[in-house]
């Protein structure tokens, strides 16, 4: 038990759990659309987009979560500009700009602001120091995240069943994916002081997809994955705290795990009737 | 007979392109069903988005008494998506539903009652991509019934389903048919056009508008299908064969 409350009593935890929840309640529900609209690798790279902001916020004196924003802004334009032609392929595009920002990122914080921050903490999180800031931007985009899927999920669930009779069926599909692209932006930027550049996919991707294999409907679906978010970054925290590693890692191991259990449990041989989601 | 809908010399573009259909001028009256024939890239598919307003119509008029509904090819949606049967229907009541409010209870019995129109209320709960082509055609069918369409527009309803399917499919249209409405029923297969009260045949532009047995001629086929047709004479049937771009 105390190794469930001894954690609990130290303020910096209570924070970091504060700042898990949040981003659980946004991980799940946006994960949900990630994971069905097939926006997995657009986020991850978008996360790890976002690092050379974080590494340039400091020495600029620029408040972090504009910086970062500001990088994941910057890789969506790029994105866009470079797919416009169709001569470079969505993925390859996001491949590339992926590693291009990484490798920025590497030469900035080890050549040209040698004293900055820890790069280990900009790329896996960490559970010190959360800002009141951070809990806020946290809180900001779990709101927005319920706000958005009451008000947009119609919109999304049809734009990404069936793109061709979206417009016909009075859905304005335009809009909602633009919506869609901002707040998952923001709230990658929100994930970042908890798990880091390399590992936003664990609280936004992860859960989802492994929701995926143990619902049959949206609704489900989406309430599976808060709660599996919000399990695997407690659970992860507290392997954190107490084998001294940084959150990021700890929450995907989790995530990782959970997501072998499901898939051992739907695949195996008493479940043949089911078939495999893909 | 009301004329539900009419085209006069109608021209379609895609963005500022020149017109990828040109020329279309014909009419239905209530419970008939047409026939959009013509090879692929013909202009079946852009005749129906300038009907829905989706294009921009360069030239001529578009006339259209009631609400138009689209009901597209089933392959073109995801299949993997967790949504049911009566999910999908619901779908038909999405453009009434403020942003703020849920699906309401009418709209609901409505889907049900739809689906059990086209003979699938036993399959409500299914998993649409669990149900075989034909069943997902006739739940596309559904969610038109509950838009309260009464013009549909259908892209290749009998694409890839077997003989048992296409019949349900066929039952499901003339029931519709019967209630006085239009359909309009885009095929490249000339046996599938004959059996339709009109037929309009499209390659880029109009080649001809008329009853089945004064349209499907061999002289409009080779017009509408081009060189590459090869026409089988069997008796007074013709088969136009084609290679199937997609």
């Amino acid at each position: 038990m105390r190794w469930l409350t001894d954690p609990l009593a130290a303020p910096f935890m209570q924070r970091a759990l504060l700042a898990a929840l949040g981003l659980s309640v946004a991980g799940g529900l946006l994960g949900t659309w990630i994971v069905l609209r097939r926006l997995a690798f657009f986020t991850h790279a978008a996360g790890s987009a976002t690092f050379p902001g974080l590494v340039v916020a400091g020495p600029w004196g620029l408040a972090p979560p504009i910086a970062a924003l500001a990088a994941g802004l910057g890789f969506a334009g790029m994105l866009a500009r470079m797919t416009r032609r169709g001569a470079t392929s969505s993925d390859a595009a996001t491949g590339l700009l992926l590693a291009g920002a990484l490798a920025l990122g590497i030469v900035l914080a080890s050549d040209v602001y040698p004293s900055g921050t820890g790069v280990d903490r900009l790329l896996f999180g960490t559970l010190l120091g959360l800002s009141d800031a951070d809990l806020w931007l946290t809180l900001a985009v779990a709101v927005a995240a319920i706000t958005a899927t009451a008000a947009l999920g119609r919109t999304w669930l049809m734009t990404g069943f069936d793109p061709a009779a979206a417009r016909s069926l009075g859905v304005r599909a335009a809009r909602g994916d633009g919506l869609l692209l901002a707040l998952l932006a923001v709230s990658v930027v929100a994930a970042l002081p908890a798990v880091g550049a390399l590992l936003v996919t664990t609280l936004l991707v992860v859960p989802a997809a492994t929701a995926r294999l143990l619902t049959a409907s949206i609704g489900a679906l989406l309430a599976a994955s808060v709660a599996l978010a919000a399990a695997e970054s407690v659970t992860g925290l507290l392997l954190a705290y107490h084998l001294d590693l940084p959150p990021g890692p700890a929450i995907a191991i989790v995530g990782g795990g959970a997501f072998a259990l499901a898939a051992l449990a739907t695949a195996a041989p008493w479940r043949s009737g089911v078939r495999a989601t893909g | 007979m009301t004329t539900v809908i009419e085209t006069a010399d109608l021209a379609a573009a895609y963005a500022s392109g020149p017109p990828a259909l040109s020329g279309v001028t014909f009419a239905a009256d209530e419970g008939q069903a047409v026939a959009v024939l013509g090879p692929n890239g013909g202009g079946k598919t852009t005749l129906f988005r300038a009907l829905l307003g989706e294009i921009a119509v360069v030239r001529g008029t578009i006339t259209i008494g009631d609400a138009t509904a689209y009901v597209p090819q089933t392959e073109r949606s995801r299949l993997d998506f967790p949504v049911s049967a009566l999910d999908v229907a619901l779908m038909g009541a999405y453009a009434r539903t403020r942003w703020y409010r849920r699906v309401t209870a009418a709209d609901r019995a409505s889907a049900r009652a739809a689906l059990e129109r086209v003979g699938l209320a036993d399959q409500a709960r299914t998993r649409f991509g669990e149900l075989s082509g034909g069943q997902r055609q006739r739940v596309l069918i559904a969610r038109a019934l509950v838009q309260d369409a009464r013009v549909l527009l259908l892209d290749e309803p009998f694409g890839g389903v077997d003989h048992a399917s296409e019949q349900a499919i066929m039952d499901t249209l003339d029931d519709l048919r019967a209630d006085g409405r239009v359909l309009l029923i885009a095929t490249h297969d000339v046996e599938q056009a004959r059996r339709w009260d009109r037929v309009l045949c499209v390659r880029g532009e109009q080649i001809a508008y008329g009853a089945p047995a004064d349209t499907l001629t061999n002289a409009v086929l080779e017009a509408t299908y081009g060189p590459e047709i090869v026409m089988l004479d069997c008796g007074h049937r013709a088969v136009a064969i084609q290679h199937h771009h997609h």
